[in-house]
């Protein structure tokens, strides 16, 4: 029940627009990139699906991070313009149960991108290297990997939002992350752990370096505990409201 | 049968003190009319009735329930109205109470019933957004009156409303206990205001209580304590002039 009425509260208010425009932006990088520079990556050593992720994956997970963003300030704008988040405060609601409605309705459109450019990647693997066979399961892999690097910055934009009134903070807290993350030294494999940074990684290299439960865990950890963190802060503003 | 009750009610932020001792018996199937400058502190006891913000100290109960361990049983019985319409713009007026009523587990006709209840059903397909202040002041109430909830703490209802909606809304909120039994707790700076509408009347002033009783009531200790006794306004404006004073030469 909640996630229908989160999903009815984003009526009118660009979410949905915002989710298919940056698919589509994410989805055409690889194609356009094929079509500029087919020659570089066909005569690259290696499986034609890590080859294309290595080259796109990068600007793919900015716009997937940037969806995540705008989605977060999106709909917790819409709570704070008219003071609608008051009205569900006093309706018997468990606290947090709209904030985590928000995260999974997130998640799924998150979970939509990630197919179409997982789907889109292997398409062109399929089509610029005629001698590979693509395996539904790697697909699949590959998609669900991304989401559970990614899930972390869901919930830690989310948060954001939900502490920000105004709409314009949240959303500048956010690109700063963004590019913060990104000038941070890339060889700590702590500091490629923080949220923000995770959803760069793709499965080839965290395979290649054997990363893979490491990463899952320690995502699956920070999703918990920022999730945690946001019950808490709910408890806490109550005493100061 | 008191329907909210308090017990020394404490609400303090930092060295300012909202609300202080508390202690208020609001009856079943009354209107209680809750009057105070601003600042007094009435929308802050509004708050902690609802959960939006936590005693400092002290407790209360609705309709038997302690808070803040039934806080969503109290919930599912309070419809509210506090400070100003809240809603979401992007949506319809119809949409706006689907929400609530999806959350309430109402009937569909519910969402019609509380509609024409306010007079808005005309304009249910609007964006809220669009609403004027008093049809955006008229869907706050229709979001408190849907499912016709049997208790309702409204603040300042009345706000923002022309005379004849301020007729309208008062005339509503009186014949509310009769028509669904239900207890209403409404607060406004207006005594006039209250006068019309309470059946007994609560007077707050720097968060402190002053005065709890019906308006007969109020009449008899203002003559027992010299006040003038020509209006309840004048009663009114005597008795937080005293209390101002006695706070001045306290401190």
């Amino acid at each position: 029940m909640i996630l229908q009425i989160e999903a009815k509260k984003c009526k009118r208010t660009g979410f949905l627009p915002a989710v298919l425009l940056a698919a589509c932006a994410a989805s055409a990088f690889p194609i356009l990139n094929m079509l500029v520079r087919a020659e570089t990556f066909t005569a690259m050593a290696g499986t034609p699906f890590d080859i294309l992720t290595d080259a796109n994956w990068q600007m793919m997970a900015m716009l997937n991070m940037v969806l995540v963003i705008c989605g977060a300030c999106l709909m917790y704008h819409t709570e704070f313009a008219d003071n609608g988040i008051q009205k569900m405060d006093v309706l018997p609601v468990r606290a947090g149960s709209l904030f985590f409605g928000k995260f999974v309705l997130l998640v799924l459109a998150l979970c939509g991108m990630l197919l179409l450019e997982t789907a889109v990647l292997t398409g062109c693997a399929a089509h610029w290297f005629p001698a590979y066979t693509w395996t539904f399961s790697e697909t699949l892999q590959s998609a669900g990997f991304q989401l559970i690097l990614t899930l972390p910055t869901v919930m830690l934009m989310l948060w954001v939002a939900s502490a920000c009134k105004n709409m314009w903070v949240s959303l500048g807290i956010g690109v700063i992350l963004v590019f913060v993350m990104t000038i941070l030294p890339q060889d700590s494999t702590v500091l490629q752990l923080f949220p923000f940074n995770t959803p760069y990684k793709t499965l080839a290299t965290v395979q290649g370096a054997g990363d893979v439960p490491l990463f899952l865990g320690i995502c699956g950890a920070e999703t918990v505990a920022f999730g945690l963190f946001e019950f808490v802060f709910l408890q806490i503003r109550r005493w100061y409201a | 049968m008191n329907m909210i009750e308090t017990q020394n009610l404490c609400k303090a932020y930092g060295d300012f003190t909202a609300v202080s001792d508390l202690n208020l018996h609001i009856q079943k199937g009354r209107v209680y009319g809750f009057l105070g400058p601003n600042g007094a502190g009435k929308s802050t006891t509004m708050k902690m009735f609802l959960g939006l913000t936590n005693p400092t100290s002290g407790s209360f109960q609705i309709d038997g329930k302690h808070y803040p361990a039934d806080r969503v049983a109290i919930l599912k019985e309070v419809g509210s109205f506090i400070e100003a319409p809240a809603f979401y713009g992007n949506l319809s007026g119809e949409e706006n109470l689907e929400i609530i009523r999806r959350i309430l587990g109402l009937p569909k006709s519910s969402v019609r019933e509380a509609l024409e209840l306010v007079g808005l059903t005309q304009f249910r397909k609007r964006a809220a957004k669009k609403y004027s202040l008093g049809m955006k002041q008229r869907l706050g109430l229709a979001g408190a009156l849907i499912g016709r909830p049997p208790i309702l703490i409204l603040d300042e209802p009345t706000n923002g409303l022309d005379p004849v909606g301020i007729h309208e809304i008062r005339t509503l909120i009186r014949s509310l206990p009769k028509q669904y039994d239900c207890t209403v707790l409404v607060s406004s700076h207006l005594l006039s205001e209250v006068e019309l509408m309470a059946d007994d009347i609560g007077i707050l002033n720097h968060g402190r209580l002053l005065f709890e009783g019906t308006a007969n009531d109020l009449k008899i200790r203002a003559r027992d304590e010299g006040y003038p006794t020509d209006n309840l306004e004048e009663i009114f404006l005597a008795m937080i002039d005293e209390d101002n004073r006695k706070r001045g030469a306290g401190q």
